[in-house]
């Protein structure tokens, strides 16, 4: 199932090519606003199945319906550092995660607005995201932990770099529109193995970044299992799988770029510049090599 | 006015003569879907409500302080943001680079609640006392002769730090996030309470020891700077708390058994109480060689952020 959420703040699924709105399955849910529905939805998702599938069975197709984030505000936003092998051969590095900004959540179709911040770059990353199901903490580091998974989305980590003091810059990631999501949640039974997806982002047309979920040093399970020994897991929470920098590049106003993960879906934003800053519109080889430099020291 | 969240959900203010006056009630106008949005609601509508509440404040109610249990005055604010550094610790240095982390709201502990170390293998928990900030108003791109108008008050926080953990070499910040870590309380005072928010003295007793002590003089960056920093990256709402920064000279060890009081005059003090399941042992007293390690790269130029 592939969980939606329309710009008009319906709760939907996307199926044959359209979208079924399936808000009645969660009528009873109170909240105030976008950003605190989908959490109370997310939670409720696996006890609603048949409701939902009901409802989706019933519902009329609509075409072209502008969607928002799934979660257009997720209680945390997660984020792995590295966690790709990139082609070095090397014993894995220690796990470590930090959180980003939860405001930095942007949907289908939004716009990716460069701040003023003299930056030395910005970076698309394209990631696996998990969405997070039900609360959860100390998860084992086996098949179990995926119980709390409700599902999976793409994310862009968009990365200011060299702003701030720390290395490598983290509040460059915290930018509010920085980090594109969606289209849909689509629920853990519909990818049979998240570890053989391949996901690619696109700049204007041009492929940049082309990798497979297999290349990842600690998988999903790892990853649920480190970061709920650490804190306490709700639904909504966001957690990002890391990226492969080789084919990172630059994003620069009036750029349109599509991310595909294979099986999960297609997201499209734009970019917007107001300062017009321009950089070589390819991939960052310098970049890469540097990555892969580093992590084979 | 000092605002408490207290006892089983309710919302009060704690009023000059030291009792508390309930206003759970007036705040159910605003249909709280549950107690956590108590004090969320109260920030949001405190223009329609300061006449009303300053009145109860002054008037007094029949409940002694002491006889409540106070709890962290927001349940789970929507973002925690920390300021890396942001005290001159006796150096001369020139002004570092502004920069922020985020720390787990699912963290939040108040007065009288129990940090809880995890087994993770940290060389050493330190508490870090900082004055903090609550958001009033949504803010982006502020300026900074605004950034003093989203303020809705101050409080007093103990950013529990767990160091070494996590992968080396990148300043890894994960260690602040463990459940339990997030210590803050007793109540928000309005800034109409304080005078001079550059005037503060900050301390912490661990079993009745001094550890830290220092003044809010020392501040490098201005709270108006911060918050326009802060909002120029990240847009702050209602219920946002804001971390000033910590003075490292004074730090030290919490460790099982320990109860720590983080105080700010003007402002208040809280307690919390530390609980090792392990039983690790860490020496007594202020952490000197950590003290030195800041003092040490404080002296370095600041160094403009790598690209990774």
């Amino acid at each position: 199932m592939r969980l939606a959420l329309s710009a008009d703040n319906r709760v939907g699924v996307l199926k044959n090519g359209g979208f079924i709105d399936v808000s009645e399955a969660f009528s009873d849910i109170r909240y105030r606003g976008a950003a605190d529905r989908m959490p109370r939805v997310i939670g409720a998702l696996a006890k609603r199945r048949e409701r939902i599938e009901e409802s989706a069975a019933t519902g009329a197709l609509e075409h072209g319906v502008a969607l928002q984030a799934p979660v257009p505000r997720p209680p945390k936003l997660i984020a792995a550092f590295g966690n790709y092998f990139e082609g070095v051969q090397r014993d894995r590095l220690a796990q470590d995660m930090f959180l980003e900004s939860p405001d930095s959540v942007i949907g289908p179709g939004g716009t990716v607005v460069l701040p003023r911040h003299p930056a030395t770059i910005f970076h698309h990353e394209a990631e696996l995201a998990l969405v997070i199901g039900a609360r959860s903490r100390d998860l084992p580091a086996d098949e179990r932990a995926l119980e709390s998974v409700a599902g999976y989305t793409c994310a862009i980590d968009v990365s200011g770099r060299g702003i701030g003091r720390m290395s490598p810059s983290r509040i460059g990631k915290s930018f509010d529109t920085f980090t594109p999501l969606g289209p849909a949640i689509v629920t853990t039974d519909g990818v049979a193995d998240p570890q053989n997806l391949r996901v690619t982002l696109s700049v204007n047309g041009d492929l940049r970044q082309d990798y497979s979920t297999s290349d990842m040093e600690y998988g999903v399970i790892e990853i649920l299992a480190f970061i709920s020994g650490h804190m306490t897991l709700v639904p909504g929470d966001v957690l990002l799988c890391g990226t492969n920098h080789q084919g990172l590049g630059p994003l620069q106003d009036g750029d349109n770029v599509s991310m595909t993960i294979e099986g999960i879906g297609t997201i499209e934003v734009d970019v917007r510049d107001d300062l017009r800053r321009q950089w070589s519109r390819e991939i960052d080889r310098e970049m890469g090599d540097r990555v892969r430099g580093t992590a084979g020291r | 006015m000092r605002i408490a969240s207290y006892d089983d959900g309710k919302t009060g203010i704690v009023a000059s003569d030291d009792t508390v006056v309930d206003i759970t009630g007036i705040l159910k106008q605003y249909d709280p879907l549950g107690p956590e949005d108590a004090l969320p609601d109260l920030i949001t509508h405190i223009d329609e409500l300061r006449d009303k509440l300053d009145e109860l404040a002054a008037t007094g109610g029949s409940m002694p302080l002491a006889n409540v249990r106070l709890h962290s005055p927001l349940a789970r604010p929507t973002k925690i943001v920390c300021l890396i550094g942001n005290y001159r610790e006796g150096t001369d240095r020139p002004m570092q680079i502004l920069d922020i982390f985020f720390k787990s709201p699912e963290g939040v502990i108040g007065d009288g609640d129990t940090v809880t170390l995890p087994p993770h293998e940290a060389s050493i928990f330190h508490h870090e006392a900082e004055l903090a900030i609550v958001i009033g108003t949504e803010s982006k791109d502020v300026r900074d002769d605004e950034a003093m108008d989203a303020i809705f008050g101050y409080t007093i926080f103990n950013d529990v730090s767990a160091r070494g953990t996590g992968r080396q070499g990148i300043a890894s910040f994960l260690g602040k996030s463990f459940d339990t870590f997030a210590a803050f309380g007793p109540w928000i005072v309005t800034p109409d309470e304080v005078p001079d928010p550059y005037d503060l003295r900050v301390t912490v007793k661990v079993d009745g020891e001094l550890r830290q002590d220092y003044s809010t003089s020392d501040m490098e960056r201005p709270i108006r700077e911060l918050i326009s920093y802060i909002s120029s990256v990240t847009t702050l709402h209602p219920g946002d708390v804001i971390c000033c920064g910590t003075n490292h000279q004074g730090l030290g060890a919490m460790q099982h058994g320990d109860s720590v009081t983080t105080a700010i005059s003007g402002i208040g003090a809280f307690t919390i109480h530390v609980d090792d399941p392990q039983r690790r042992r860490w020496e007594r007293g202020v952490d000197q060689e950590m003290a030195q390690r800041v003092r040490a790269m404080a002296q370095q130029p600041a160094q403009d952020g790598a690209t990774r």
